[in-house]
């Protein structure tokens, strides 16, 4: 085989490589990332759409994959972007507006099947989670339920540490007082 | 101290996550997807073979930033990209994906060299033309599936 074939078939391999690891990585960290995600978008449809796109986007990535983290932290960085991405974009802007004036429109059946639903402690323990601003929610999410260690908060997130550690605190001090209310 | 965050993650998977997982209808259409882009893709066995050995002649010895080497293509009477100059950008990223060529930053200007694999390619191609070409384009058209 001369020179000029070997790099014809390794460029082809690598190709099949790709798409192989793509299709490992969705089989081991999809519901991860699609959970990662509904913790941002809060929406099981967005979530999922954006999943699609974040692992597209791993795909044309590939070759900046530098391993100077850990594939795990590098395709969490990813996600993370891409969501951040989508709540600063127009549309999903202009979507939540039109979701909160639909807010100000008292619905007799939400609030009996809250009352129902909201008694439950892990209800309400997701629920006030859910209901923190971005900045705490994604370092409770990363912390408590993916048990990532500060630093690697800091460096998923590209947060300073002592910042991470900052909102650590004050998301349990909002989460203690919004507890405290439900109960 | 009983922290009641740690009881975070069975209470998210029991509520919120319960019914939520990558369904196999959406990991078939990231396949899908990444199957579409690659043959949207830009093709290296789109261009002439000519062309392409004319930009690694053209920076065989110098390196050289895009308009300069459109002004060779030009005096070397190739007129691929008269009237798609932006084309040659494609061809020229394409390659350096390839491992074919490189390029440098200077003040502003993307400047293109051969690499070590280009030099071997197109010395192989000027020694002995007609059965190298050959193989050269049959490069081409493997890289570019």
């Amino acid at each position: 085989m001369s020179e000029l074939e070997q790099v014809a078939v390794s460029a082809e391999e690598h190709e099949t490589d790709r798409e192989q690891l793509i299709d490992q990585l969705m089989e081991k960290y999809g519901n991860d990332i699609l959970h990662l995600v509904y913790t941002y978008v809060k929406n099981q449809t967005t979530a999922e759409d954006l999943t699609q796109e974040i692992f597209i986007k791993c795909y044309e990535k590939l070759d900046d994959f530098k391993q100077q983290s850990s594939m795990k932290t590098w395709l969490y960085r990813i996600a993370i972007n891409h969501s951040k991405d989508y709540l600063r974009s127009w549309h999903y802007r202009k979507i939540t507006l039109n979701d909160k004036i639909a807010e100000y429109i008292p619905s007799k059946s939400k609030q009996v099947e809250e009352e129902i639903i909201a008694k439950n402690e892990e209800t309400t323990l997701t629920k006030a989670v859910m209901a923190l601003p971005i900045k705490y929610r994604e370092i409770v999410f990363l912390h408590y339920y993916e048990e990532l260690t500060l630093l690697e908060i800091s460096s998923t997130t590209t947060t300073n540490i002592n910042t991470v550690k900052t909102r650590l605190k004050r998301a349990k001090e909002l989460l203690k007082d919004m507890i405290k209310e439900e109960v | 101290m009983n922290d009641p965050l740690n009881k975070l993650k069975n209470s998210m998977k029991k509520t919120v996550f319960k019914d939520l997982s990558f369904s196999h209808e959406r990991k078939n259409a990231v396949k899908e997807a990444i199957q579409r882009g690659k043959h949207s893709h830009p093709q290296l066995h789109f261009w002439k073979e000519e062309t392409i050995l004319y930009i690694l002649d053209s920076i065989q010895y110098e390196e050289k930033h895009g308009y300069e080497i459109s002004t060779h293509l030009y005096q070397k009477n190739d007129n691929s990209f008269i009237k798609s100059e932006g084309q040659l950008y494609t061809l020229l990223h394409l390659l350096e994906n390839k491992g074919i060529i490189q390029s440098e930053w200077i003040e502003e200007k993307k400047y293109y060299s051969l690499t070590t694999k280009g030099k071997k390619h197109l010395a192989a191609v000027q020694e002995d033309a007609p059965k190298q070409r050959a193989s050269l384009k049959h490069l081409l058209e493997e890289a570019s599936t």
